[in-house]
């Protein structure tokens, strides 16, 4: 029984990793389409799709670290403090800015962005599709997914931020998803107050997640060299 | 008899070891440590036995009250312990000071003071009986866990390493503000009457069962017993192991029912997560210890916290 659920585990996450791979490529092929054929301007048009759905398909990786089932621990060992934040902060991007404000679609830094998390995206999941499906991944990329985070994350974290900061007049001025009182349950949402609070977020996670990143590099290539 | 200590990494801490006399207590040897080293006064010590190599599980922890010879095995005149630095430590008796200061403080000052013209809002404020009467329920409340502190409550640990100083008042604090903004807003929309009446009183029920667990409690923890556990009895432990969580939950759920803010609600819903972890972990240890075997009572079945839930 457990080497059937062992099989079925390795299955479930080949197919993930690999099929989300694929979503990421098409980011990545669109943008550069678009750079080419259209400019910056036109790179969030061509990406949209894709882009929404490979993001939004992570959120099964915050269910993958947790309990999932009672008898069995997570499926994935990366813990939850370390996927919530990133997914938590992508997800924020591609619906809560981009997807609702179209004013900030137009932004150099959209492009920058989607090529820095699809370039990073692609490299994690091919390294953890191989490992899943084949049992190993080549050096050569194991040492991409531990190695391009290096300029990647402070290159997608600045388009992150600045998108959120370029956003900020367009969330104040509109009512989106605020909730106003006086209501039956005493509450209200101001989503100006929570991007603002969200940006102040970057301020001690960015730091948090580069330190893990460099933890989990200097672990898996020092194993490299001994193995 | 001689004791060697070392860090985990195997470093020595004292060099040259530690003489003792061979009916020496582990309290005895953290005095000693600390005569030693200045900065290690025996509540930052946490003293381990060796781990054998290749052996799983978790290392066995010296108790300050029992003998060394205790944990020797066979070699009386040689012990080697393991030292970990728990970190600067303050009484569990500070920390709850703290953390229970902060809400009621914080609360009042929504209520009394025009904090919500910095806020945008101007004028005159109606204040509603609901909004008085949560004020003072939830001041009594906080007022009360803090005379517990000082007056009810025995310790097994004495005291919690600093940083959950800044952890638990952040938690209390923050909430408390997020609760208190809301309940005291301008724009509150008070619930009827009735819903009024039986949340607080359901809530002040709750809490004066709340204050009567916590008196079990105490006459449980026998100051000299083995680690203090006892199978909990009496009153509402009859039926759950962990009675006094029971009775705080359902005091929140009062105080929201009355209230009816979603920042209440939320509140209660993190601060019921946290305890069933609490609750969970003591079911546990419970049953563990009390297991029927070796002339020890087998510990009754029971809901954990949350009767009919768990």
């Amino acid at each position: 029984m457990a080497g059937f659920l062992s099989t079925l585990r390795r299955i479930y996450l080949s197919l993930y990793n690999w099929t989300v791979f694929v979503g990421w490529f098409q980011v990545l092929y669109f943008a550069v389409k678009a750079l080419r054929e259209g400019g910056p301007t036109t790179v969030y048009g061509f990406v949209e799709r894709p882009l929404q759905l490979a993001q939004t398909a992570a959120v099964m990786e915050i269910l993958h670290g947790l309990v999932v089932i009672s008898f069995a621990v997570g499926l994935v060992r990366s813990p939850v403090s370390a996927t919530l934040p990133q997914i938590g902060s992508r997800l924020f991007l591609t619906w809560g800015i981009l997807w609702s404000f179209p004013e900030t679609r137009a932004h150099i830094l959209v492009s920058s962005l989607v090529i820095s998390w699809s370039i990073t995206e692609i490299i994690r999941y091919s390294f953890f599709g191989m490992k899943e499906a084949f049992g190993f991944a080549p050096s050569w990329l194991l040492w991409l997914r531990y190695s391009t985070f290096l300029i990647l994350y402070p290159t997608g974290i600045t388009s992150e931020v600045g998108l959120l900061y370029v956003a900020l007049p367009y969330i104040k001025a509109s009512e989106k998803y605020c909730i106003r009182m006086p209501n039956k349950w005493n509450f209200s949402f101001d989503y100006f107050s929570a991007s603002i609070l969200a940006l102040a977020i970057y301020i001690p996670g960015s730091p948090h997640m580069y330190q893990y990143m460099l933890g989990q590099r200097r672990k898996a290539l020092s194993k490299s060299k001994t193995a | 008899m001689k004791v060697t200590v070392v860090s985990r990494s195997g470093r020595e801490v004292i060099k040259g070891g530690i003489e003792l006399h061979d009916e020496a207590t582990v309290s005895d040897l953290q005095e000693a440590i600390h005569a030693r080293t200045k900065k290690y006064y025996p509540s930052r010590q946490r003293l381990t036995l060796p781990m054998q190599a290749g052996i799983q599980g978790k290392p066995i922890v010296l108790s300050p009250k029992k003998k060394l010879v205790d944990y020797c095995d066979g070699n009386v005149k040689n012990l080697t312990v393991v030292f970990k630095d728990l970190g600067v430590q303050v009484l569990y008796r500070t920390l709850f000071f703290w953390e229970y200061l902060g809400p009621l403080v914080i609360y009042p000052i929504f209520y009394y003071f025009p904090v919500y013209k910095y806020f945008g809002y101007e004028g005159e404020r109606v204040v509603y009986p609901v909004q008085t009467y949560a004020m003072y329920y939830w001041c009594l409340h906080y007022s009360k866990r803090i005379m517990e502190t000082f007056f009810v409550h025995r310790f097994s640990h004495a005291t919690s390493p600093l940083s959950n100083v800044f952890r638990n008042c952040a938690y209390y604090w923050t909430f408390g503000a997020y609760i208190a903004y809301y309940v005291n807003h301008p724009m509150y929309t008070p619930v009827n009457d009735l819903q009024m009446k039986i949340g607080f009183g359901f809530g002040l029920i709750c809490q004066v069962s709340n204050f009567y667990c916590h008196i079990l409690l105490r006459n449980l923890r026998n100051p000299n017993g083995n680690g203090g556990y006892q199978i909990p009895h009496g009153f509402l432990f009859n039926i759950v192991t962990c009675a006094n969580y029971t009775t705080e939950i359902y005091q929140w759920l009062g105080f929201n029912i009355a209230t009816q803010t979603i920042a209440g609600y939320v509140f209660l819903v993190v601060a019921a997560l946290i305890m069933t972890n609490w609750a969970l972990a003591k079911h546990r240890r419970l049953k563990k210890l009390f297991d029927g075997k070796e002339g020890r009572p087998r510990y009754p079945r029971r809901w954990v916290i949350l009767p009919p839930f768990i």
